[in-house]
């Protein structure tokens, strides 16, 4: 495929055995993986993420229990792997601990939907040492100051976040938000990906035409949900066929 | 009097702004309008004459003298289930709601456990012309039915939360998830000290006003500052509005009830500062009900507005530094002294409120020959079914 692209998937989700499966074949058509660790509070998630999450949970698989799967996927393939988290699971552990797992799984960056880069730093110190990157985001409610700032700062890659909302959100990309967009380009050193929205071959391309990349999540885990791995080898053939 | 919160919104290590990007902008808006309205005249004017002639304020400072002779204790009761609408809530939804006019917002969204804040922000929505939509878990749904209905029919759309728990912690996340989305034209009207900067410094601030009336009433009455202060703590407001005019006095203990539920393993109580540690949630670095995994843990209490797994930043700031004693009263307790307060001054009170009073009631020893004052936050109406179910009636 065409650009940097993404797809996340929720750790362990819906079986070890399955999202391992889906994750390494995920690794033959995206440049990265965004795993998923679930939190019982997920304000930033639609209803399919946060009722994957909670499936997660509740079937009694600890933070550790879906690291030792990431382990597995990360081994053998040189794709970088990023974590989604909340604030909590780092905040609460202390002492650089969930950063030393990050680290022994072998992932290489972590993104915190409700870290703001206004709150930050904490976080930066805790994974500096361990070489794992904060990832940053820009929103349409940021200001273009804002934007610069964010961007020529961002490591690993720049999350744009393409619409107010949450996961599972309709795709919209504002002609304001297109303006934003380039204008983080001019100041990233990195790509600058679009997340939240995309769903199919069509907003994929979308996404192409104004940043450098695309994240799918929630399709992804939608189809995973009622197709199996199965299904989600067509729709992944389907978005690349999009993004030649 | 007021140094905290910190600019970046800290109250020692607690507090911050751990929200979505999207958000952060909005915030630091807010707080800009909140610092213009507080200095603006007219405004001031509005709130004030809103709170008298609309709400009721001053609300009266009551001396239980029935129950105080049967006790042996000086007890006083800041007559809160007095304002309308039936909780300290309206204190803050109307400075809230004036808050968000001042900005241009044409829609109100909130969070409710109890109903109490759900019904106030309603009812300020219907006053001053706004649209309302409140999150509401469908298990407090059930349990505070009569609130669901009030909220209705003041105009307020009320969209049930199934996800979590079903309770207040869920209808938080569902109320942030709808503020991202719309955070252009709707201010989220939060229902206690909790959320990111500068929620838990406006609603303090907006329900300080208990704390005012009751010091100064205590002195007409009694002339002099209580020995005790004891208000219930769910996520905090009712208990900083009290506690911010008896802030440290040597001579005024300051004491927090938080729901001891009916036994201390997990999901059997919401006791925060007993059972919690430190974490993010809502928002804010706070004390939180979390297990080894850091997931947060179910909570429970008889009453709605009591189960939280998090609490306000300023009370954990104040719980380390000491300022004020956290205690728990249990489901039977807070019962008990619900059951009191009706019987001997015919005053029923809501469960949340009862906690304070029960365990005032139930600690008789410790308050001997004291003055205590007690925030009675609200009053029991919405708690009739659960009521008369415990109690058998
Ligand atoms: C009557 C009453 N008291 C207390 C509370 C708890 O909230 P807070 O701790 O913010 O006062 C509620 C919440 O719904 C309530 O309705």
């Amino acid at each position: 495929m065409k650009g940097y692209n993404g797809l996340y998937l929720m750790g362990n989700y819906p079986t070890p055995k399955v999202f391992i499966d889906a994750a390494r074949l995920g690794m033959e058509y995206f440049d990265f993986l965004e795993i998923g660790i679930p939190f019982s509070d997920p304000i930033a998630d639609g209803p399919v993420i946060e009722r994957a999450a909670m499936k997660v949970i509740a079937d009694g698989h600890r933070v550790a229990d879906i690291f030792k799967s990431i382990e597995k996927i990360s081994c053998p393939s040189s794709k970088k792997i990023y974590v989604m988290t909340y604030a909590n699971h780092i905040f609460a552990r202390g002492n650089g601990t969930f950063a030393r797992m990050m680290k022994s799984a072998g992932t290489s960056g972590i993104i915190l939907p409700d870290v703001p880069s206004a709150e930050s730093d904490r976080f930066k110190k805790e994974f500096a040492p361990f070489g794992i990157e904060l990832i940053h985001f820009i929103t349409p409610e940021n200001t273009y100051e804002q934007i610069e700032s964010i961007a020529s700062s961002a490591s690993g890659f720049l999350y744009c976040i393409s619409i107010r909302g949450i996961t599972g959100s309709r795709f919209s990309l504002e002609s304001e938000m297109r303006k934003k967009i380039a204008h983080a380009k001019k100041f990233s050193r990195v790509p600058v990906v679009l997340g939240f929205g995309i769903r199919d071959g069509v907003t994929a391309a979308i996404a192409l035409r104004v940043a450098d990349g695309f994240i799918v999540g929630t399709r992804a885990i939608e189809i995973l949900e009622t197709g199996g791995v199965g299904k989600l080898s067509q729709f992944f053939e389907e978005l690349a066929k999009h993004c030649m | 009097m007021n140094k905290m919160p910190t600019a970046n919104g800290y109250f020692g290590i607690y507090g911050g702004k751990f929200v979505p990007e999207t958000l952060v902008n909005a915030l630091g808006e807010l707080e800009k309008a909140y610092n213009a309205f507080r200095k603006d005249r007219a405004m001031r004017i509005e709130l004030k004459s809103f709170l008298s002639h609309y709400a009721g304020r001053p609300t009266p400072l009551y001396y239980a003298a029935n129950l105080s002779h049967k006790c042996g204790i000086e007890i006083f009761l800041k007559r809160e289930d007095l304002l309308h609408t039936g909780a300290h809530k309206l204190n803050n939804t109307l400075g809230q709601g004036l808050l968000a006019r001042f900005m241009g917002k044409k829609r109100l969204i909130a969070e409710t456990g109890a109903g109490q804040h759900g019904v106030a922000t309603a009812t300020v929505a219907a006053l001053l012309g706004m649209k309302c939509t409140v999150y509401m878990g469908n298990v407090d749904m059930k349990r505070q039915a009569p609130n669901v209905a009030r909220m209705r029919l003041l105009g307020a759309e009320v969209v049930p939360v199934e996800s979590g728990s079903g309770t207040l912690k869920d209808a938080i996340n569902a109320a942030l998830r709808d503020w991202v989305k719309n955070v252009r034209h709707t201010h989220y009207c939060i229902g206690s000290v909790v959320g990111p900067h500068p929620f838990p410094m406006i609603v303090r601030n907006f329900q300080s006003i208990i704390g005012k009336e009751a010091r100064s009433q205590m002195y007409t009455q009694v002339g002099k500052n209580p020995d005790f202060v004891v208000g219930c703590v769910g996520g905090g407001s009712n208990a900083v509005g009290i506690f911010s005019a008896f802030l440290r006095l040597p001579k005024t203990k300051l004491i927090g009830v938080e729901a001891g539920g009916f036994g201390t393993k997990p999901g059997q109580h919401s006791a925060r500062f007993a059972m919690g540690r430190r974490g993010i949630l809502h928002g804010c670095i706070t004390y939180v009900l979390q297990n080894k995994d850091c997931q947060i843990l179910p909570v429970h209490s008889i009453s709605a507005g009591l189960d939280y797994p998090a609490v306000g930043p300023e009370h954990a700031f104040f719980h380390d530094e000491q300022i004020v004693e956290y205690v728990r009263c249990s489901d039977s307790e807070a019962l008990r002294g619900c059951l009191a307060l009706s019987k001997f001054e015919g005053i029923i009170p809501a469960l949340e409120s009862s906690h304070a009073v029960g365990y005032v009631l139930s600690n008789r020893k410790r308050f001997k020959g004291c003055v205590v004052l007690v925030n009675l936050s609200g009053r029991g109406d919405k708690d009739m079914d659960i009521i008369a179910r415990e109690a058998k009636l």
